[in-house]
């Protein structure tokens, strides 16, 4: 990664460009998500629906089907790709995202057992429970791997992976308890757009708010983390409670991500490399390529997602799971992690 | 390897150790016969053992042997055959890649298995759902899977396949992608595909007929005497290359025809039950802390060992949930993550 060391050095006209780039993008692939699937519509369709409703079957589409999975998809991405770059500072680990170190598993874990178990049905109650469930998980994890004065980075993600299969049949098992028919099963566990209600969103976007607030405030810190401890002392950092900081940050983010579509793997993997490619190891740059990155990442896999198996719909979280696990092999072999 | 270092010590007095682990053997065989009895006795009407034993040695009621041999004992047998046949599966990848962490949960070979026995069953079904060529022909389609699967992991990982850390990341990464083909197949198919591969999601026993039960035991037992037969090399087979060659043995051969056998063993196992994670792992290993380093008793141990755990898991889900039919994957998840996560702390040394 050192031919991207740019760090510190903010080229501003590019950066800017790029941005705008990416927001371009960003836009088309929301248009796309809008127009393409199933039946394919035009833009004129698109505009009526807007300005004159009549009740069409293209209109409620358009308005009840696309529409919401076209705001939605662009949050989670955005949440989870955010949350990828914080962890990958955290855990000093490359290889480090909510999937490999099982937090995504442990919100859709909290989620199933809230909903199923307990009863919770409002959206800031799930919300809640899934942050929970992504906090307690983010600390196991860091706890298990900080025994025996720190593991190794592969060893983390080791712990994690093996946290995530565990959680991932607990998950099973309650919901072939509370009898879910085994195609929602499939799509929950694999993290899907589609069929989300809009007031997912509403509920969502306010933990994805206060999780991006406070990755804005942990810029400098996470910048000054990325050097070893002891350097990270004398610079003035706060340690603990930086550490602390990116834990529940990170958990607010996954965990609305995973109440709002379930867990969509490797999304958190794979848009930080993305991100520190395009703008280097700058924490600022790198947050806000990230926020852009998975929203265009996610909408656009959920655009595939409606044409892998056309007719039917794949969940989009088994098509980033495919890219992700790509991005794993290549990593690996690079020896990055 | 410490569990290994001591034992080497104890390797000249031979003898009294080689009887002592018969000895383990010839307990777990009387466990697994106990668990099995068990497994067949209990059920939504409990039998007594000992109609249950009548039944199986062929007296007792008509009434009895309905239950006890066309809904129960198929079920029973094929967790027996599968636990055992991935447990010695597991044993060989442990020992010829003297990784202990090695299996064939972590080394893709599960989902590989899964992906090939999703792809016939897509490729192989008519409009009305039913399968246009024999079902006896899945297992090599699980075969085939999972061969390709355990060869990706091993051309991917190159020369980083020798650090145990590393390899396992290449299987998961394999993993991650058989398993999300998988979940895209299953929702290609129609509801009885999506049905039959629903054993796929995380490893079960149920709804499991006699010729399943047949083609998995005409498939396991061969299998398993080849094992046996090659269990002379396959003790050298983890000391290191120099020495192997030194005493006659191609070890590149022979540890890719050993890869083979552990796929093959792993995928007429899980062909039918499904992805049943850690048995492979926890077995063999229990099987080498409690009968040593001697190949044919370590074998036979791992075989007993994993039968005892797979019969006991779905003991445990039928007692627990009994209506519902939950994966016996599960226990087995639950019991082996905190057990792979010991050896994982326990090895801190050998770092990847």
């Amino acid at each position: 990664m050192s031919s991207f060391a740019t760090a510190g050095t903010w080229k501003s006209a590019r950066d800017w460009r790029l941005y705008a780039g990416l927001a371009a993008a960003l836009c088309v692939a929301l248009l796309s998500s809008l127009l393409f699937g199933y039946r394919i519509y035009t833009p004129a369709d698109l505009w009526q629906a807007a300005t004159a409703f009549d009740g069409s079957e293209a209109h409620i589409v358009i308005r009840d089907h696309r529409l919401p999975r076209a705001i939605i998809a662009p949050i989670c991405g955005a949440a989870l790709g955010v949350a990828g770059v914080i962890m990958q500072t955290l855990a000093r680990n490359r290889i480090a995202s909510p999937d490999t170190l099982g937090v995504n598993a442990g919100a859709s874990l909290a989620v199933v057992a809230a909903s199923a178990l307990l009863g919770v049905d409002s959206i800031a109650g799930l919300s809640l429970a899934s942050a929970t469930g992504a906090l307690l998980t983010s600390l196991l994890v860091f706890a298990i791997a900080s025994t025996a004065g720190g593991l190794s980075p592969l060893r983390i993600v080791l712990v994690g992976v093996t946290i995530a299969g565990l959680f991932h049949a607990l998950v099973e098992v309650v919901l072939t308890v509370r009898e879910a028919e085994l195609d929602q099963l499939l799509f929950w566990l694999s993290g899907a757009f589609v069929d989300r209600p809009l007031v997912l969103a509403t509920g969502g976007s306010l933990f994805v708010a206060a999780g991006l607030l406070m990755a804005v405030f942990l810029v400098r810190p996470l910048d000054i983390m990325q050097t070893d401890d002891a350097t990270a002392r004398t610079l003035g950092a706060p340690l603990g409670l930086v550490r602390a900081g990116c834990i529940v940050c990170v958990s607010l983010l996954t965990g609305a991500a995973v109440a709002m579509a379930g867990p969509v793997a490797f999304v958190g993997l794979v848009v930080p490399h993305a991100a520190r490619r395009l703008v280097g190891l700058n924490h600022g740059a790198q947050i806000a390529a990230a926020a852009l990155c998975g929203a265009l990442y996610a909408t656009v896999a959920d655009v595939i997602a409606r044409f892998v198996i056309y007719p039917l719909e794949a969940p989009v979280g088994a098509v980033t799971a495919v890219v992700g696990g790509v991005l794993l092999i290549v990593l690996l072999r690079r020896r990055a992690a | 390897m410490s569990a290994g270092s001591h034992l080497a010590k104890s390797d000249h007095v031979t003898r009294p150790r080689e009887t002592l682990a018969w000895g383990i053997v010839a307990v777990l065989a009387a466990l697994a016969v106990v668990i099995v009895i068990l497994g067949i006795a209990l059920g939504s009407t409990w039998l007594a053992p000992e109609k249950v034993v009548a039944v199986l040695l062929g007296s007792g009621e008509r009434k009895d042997q309905l239950i006890v041999l066309q809904l129960r004992t198929p079920r029973v047998a094929i967790a027996v055959l599968s636990g055992g046949a991935i447990a010695v599966a597991g044993y060989l990848l442990q020992k010829v890649t003297r990784n202990s962490l090695a299996s064939p949960g972590v080394l893709g070979v599960l989902d590989g298995a899964a992906l090939g026995v999703i792809i016939f069953l897509a490729v192989f079904s008519n409009e009305s759902n039913a399968l246009v060529i024999p079902i006896q022909w899945q297992p090599v389609a699980a075969l085939i899977g999972a061969v390709l699967a355990i060869a990706a992991v091993f051309i991917l990982s190159g020369n980083q396949a020798s650090s145990a850390i590393r390899l396992l990341m290449f299987g998961i990464a394999v993993a991650a992608v058989a398993k999300a083909a998988t979940m895209i197949l299953m929702l290609v198919g129609p509801i009885y595909r999506t049905t039959q591969a629903a054993r796929w999601i995380a490893g079960s026993v149920n709804e499991i007929n006699w010729t399943e039960v047949s083609i998995v035991f005409a498939s396991v037992v061969p299998l398993l005497l080849l094992v046996l037969a090659i269990s002379r090399h396959l003790r050298p087979a983890d000391l290191d290359e120099v020495s192997v060659r030194g005493i006659g043995l191609n070890l590149p051969v022979f540890r890719i025809f050993v890869f083979f056998l552990a796929a093959a063993l792993t995928a007429v196992a899980v062909c039918f039950v499904g992805a049943v994670g850690f048995v492979g792992l926890m077995a063999p290993h229990m099987a080498r802390m409690l009968v040593g380093r001697a190949v044919v008793p370590a074998v036979i141990a791992s075989f007993l060992l994993g039968a005892i755990m797979l019969t006991g898991a779905d003991l445990i889900v039928r007692a627990l949930f009994a209506p519902t039919e939950v994966p016996a994957g599960t226990v087995t998840a639950v019991v082996g993550t905190p057990y792979f996560l010991y050896l994982l702390m326990r090895k801190e040394k050998t770092s990847g």
